[in-house]
């Protein structure tokens, strides 16, 4: 990024001031001088909160508490890892995170593909179609998850049970979606995907529009029908997108945060069952105050992404995408 | 990938500068307070309540400087959620003369060096006037810290007119309350009289996992119980005893009659016959009428138990200004100044002259058991007897730690987790945090 800086600026303002050195040797610094403002934002946001979690995961810290931070070593992490109350939490926690990335980037990602193969058609009132199907990004996360309490609310109260039991004669009426510890991350994860697939669809819906309709025509003169023009001409044509969809789908499942707070932490539902390892790093920090564990999660949380991003990046390049 | 790091860096950030406040550099210089003068400006910091508290307030300040004309009061408001962090970050040198404080906090307060004393300062007859549940709320290791004005208590209340057709004798006195047993033959009764066969609400809306639970849900029940959450400082022994699994395992067991409350209306809205929740409900509830009836909470073997306990007032560690203070805080605590407030937000007065005569609370009058169950206070859980009825949350600067287990555990028993392992994983995760922090003693 700084050999690129570096050389742009060069030639531009070379000419007009060749005779000053004193400027000259200002040229040597214009790189590192325009990608500063960055580079200093980096380091202020990014780079210095980290090291400073990495050594306060060193140290015993109590938020409010006249006691000095006591340097204590590794015994932070062995505490998250052989402490057999907190590596069940977080273990669960980090299954959780998992679970729901392995079905959201799938199942979000075709969904929005299928989203907008749909709505891409030149068919009267697509619009308002369209727009139907963006609201629920519209709407703030806090109201939409109001509603989504009311839909999984327990007992025959519930609009879900209430649509359930009306089809099954009143057999299935009283299922406690958010309570029960089998079905509380499965609703948040349909919750989820209602709330955001439509974005992932817009972006689908941008590529689609770009792939070249001679290629349709080229196809369809080889006699290919939809389907085969779908998978030929479609999906390669958007390809990079689909990729780039996916990718950001992934990280969107590991910071998960808004929905299980806004879902579980209101009612009656066992924690547990839908922590993430970003609520409970907040819990941990901010509710129970232990500062220097919080910031032990926060490093291995930190350590597992950069790994998952790595594999994620490899994997991409050896098929020949972005 | 950016947006983790973001977050990350956004925890460690919020946490350095919220350490670097309270942290080892501040020291702890412990209370310094000089009486002053007795006059000139003092500064003063609330929390932004609800519009009629604060205009009581406010008309009780300007009462106050018309009353005398050497004091002037500098009032700051913060909003209700930033306010506890306001004073948790700011050193004990730049906290206000006097401020507003909730219950649980105080000890941390304490413990950090930011509240002084109030012996010296507010009269003795100010002290004497306060009622026992709110004294045990503002005593920390003997000493007083705080006055309060209101103070807040819990009922079951009732919808006369589902329990008559169903037939129910209720309870008026806290000497009466249904044992535990009794609870659950009147739930079935009088599910068969409410429209959805759920006739309860236990306030499911503001989260067992949190601080309604602590307080107001599991406190109650395991009280009542004969269990504590903290026993000598430590948890394991207490809070996962046999009688509080026996007590909250009970509470669990009501599920099946309980309306989950998404909408916060199953009890104006008549779904429900019995509501478990605060006197702040009163203000909406009233519209039943002569219908709303208040009962004391159910009987788990040792008696019926409420907690108590609200936000009150205390002096910061250094205030320059005792004395004047200390008159500002005598005249909070008028007759006068009480009415005013509690007329604004219908809390139940903490003063004794001002509860006597109190048109909801006093003797009666609507909501005179909610005033009878805090006049018999048991003071901190381990003081707590047959007869007592109004407890106080533990007093300790661990409370975080101890009202988030405790919150997590009920949450987890009640959604069908087994209370020995949720009660038994809670004391664990307190005792650990007690013995990061050598027990939080000074």
């Amino acid at each position: 990024m700084t050999t690129q800086t570096q050389k742009i600026p060069a030639p531009a303002v070379a000419p007009a001031k060749r005779q000053s050195s004193a400027i000259l040797t200002g040229h040597r610094f214009a790189g590192p001088l325009f990608a500063s403002p960055a580079l200093i934002g980096l380091a202020i946001f990014l780079v210095a909160p980290f090291v400073l979690a990495v050594v306060l995961s060193f140290y015993r810290v109590q938020l409010n508490s006249p006691r000095p931070a006591r340097f204590i070593g590794f015994e932070q992490y062995t505490r998250l890892f052989t402490d057999p109350d907190l590596s069940a939490a977080f273990g669960q926690a980090l299954l959780n995170n998992f679970t729901f990335a392995l079905i959201v980037v799938p199942v979000q990602t075709v969904l929005a593909l299928g989203l907008a193969v749909l709505v891409n058609r030149k068919l009267r009132g697509m619009v308002v179609f369209r727009t139907f199907i963006f609201m629920p990004l519209v709407f703030p996360l806090a109201l939409t998850a109001v509603i989504w309490r009311l839909i999984y609310s327990r007992g025959d109260e519930g609009l879900l049970n209430a649509l359930l039991g009306l089809f099954s004669g009143g057999a299935l009426s009283s299922h406690d979606w958010l309570g029960s510890p089998s079905t509380a991350l499965g609703s948040i994860i349909v919750m989820s995907i209602w709330q955001s697939v439509s974005f992932q669809m817009i972006i689908v819906l941008a590529a689609l529009q770009s792939v070249p309709t001679e290629l349709y025509e080229a196809a369809a003169l080889d006699r290919a029908n939809k389907w085969q023009q779908f998978i030929n001409v479609t999906v390669p044509g958007i390809r990079n997108t689909l990729i780039f969809v996916a990718l950001i789908t992934t990280i969107f499942s590991f910071r998960l945060f808004d929905q299980v707070y806004l879902l579980s932490r209101s009612g009656s539902v066992d924690r547990g069952s839908t922590e993430t390892v970003m609520t409970q790093i907040i819990n941990t920090g901010f509710d129970n105050n232990n500062v220097g564990q919080a910031a032990a999660m926060t490093v291995i949380f930190m350590l597992i992404i950069t790994m998952i991003a790595i594999i994620q990046r490899a994997a991409v390049r050896q098929r020949g995408g972005v | 990938m950016a947006g983790i790091i973001a977050a990350a860096a956004a925890v460690s950030v919020a946490a350095l500068s919220l350490t670097g406040c309270g942290g080892p550099d501040t020291g702890n210089p412990g209370p310094s307070v000089q009486a002053g003068s007795g006059e000139g400006t003092i500064n003063v910091w609330a929390v932004d309540g609800q519009a009629a508290e604060n205009d009581a307030l406010k008309k009780i300040i300007s009462n106050f400087e018309t009353s005398q004309n050497k004091i002037k009061v500098n009032l700051k408001l913060f909003p209700s959620d930033q306010y506890t962090k306001a004073v948790n970050s700011a050193a004990p040198g730049d906290l206000p003369d006097v401020l507003d404080f909730d219950g649980p906090t105080l000890a941390s307060f304490v413990y950090n060096g930011k509240m002084a004393p109030l012996k010296d300062s507010v009269s003795e007859e100010t002290l004497s006037n306060q009622t026992d549940s709110i004294k045990a709320q503002n005593t920390v290791d003997d000493a007083v810290y705080g006055v309060g004005m209101m103070n807040a208590g819990l009922a079951l209340w009732g919808n006369k007119k589902l329990l008559d057709s169903a037939g129910v004798e209720y309870p008026t006195t806290p000497e009466g309350a249904w044992t535990a047993e009794e609870f659950s033959g009147v739930l079935d009764k009088l599910a068969a009289v409410v429209p959805g066969g759920k006739p309860l609400d236990l306030s499911e809306q503001y989260g067992f996992a949190g601080e309604w639970g602590t307080c107001c849900s599991a406190g109650p029940v395991i009280w009542s119980g004969g269990g504590t959450m903290l026993k000598d400082n430590k948890a394991s022994g207490a809070l996962d005893s046999e009688a509080n699994v026996k007590s909250l395992t009970t509470l669990a067991s009501w599920k099946k009659y309980t309306d989950p409350n998404a909408d916060g209306l199953a009890f104006p809205n008549g779904r429900v016959a019995l509501s478990w929740v605060g006197h702040w409900t009163y203000p909406t509830y009233k519209a039943l009428g002569s219908d709303l009836v208040s009962i004391p909470l159910p009987n788990f073997g040792k008696g019926t138990k409420t907690a108590s306990g609200t936000f009150a007032w205390g002096m910061g560690a250094t205030t320059k200004n005792g004395a004047a203070s200390g008159k500002f805080l005598d005249f909070l605590m008028s007759d006068e100044s009480v009415r005013i407030y509690t007329d604004a937000n219908g809390a139940p007065p903490a003063t004794k002259t001002a509860l006597s005569v109190s048109n909801l609370y006093g003797p009666g009058k609507q909501l005179q058991l909610l005033g009878d169950q805090l006049s018999k206070a048991c003071g901190p859980e381990e003081q707590i007897t047959e007869t007592c009825v109004s407890v106080t949350r533990p007093v300790t600067a661990g409370y975080p730690i101890v009202t988030d287990q405790v919150g997590k555990a009920e949450a987890a028993i009640y959604s069908g987790k087994d209370a020995k392992e949720a009660l038994s994983a809670a004391a664990r995760a307190i005792d650990q945090n007690f013995a990061d922090n050598d027990g939080y003693k000074k």
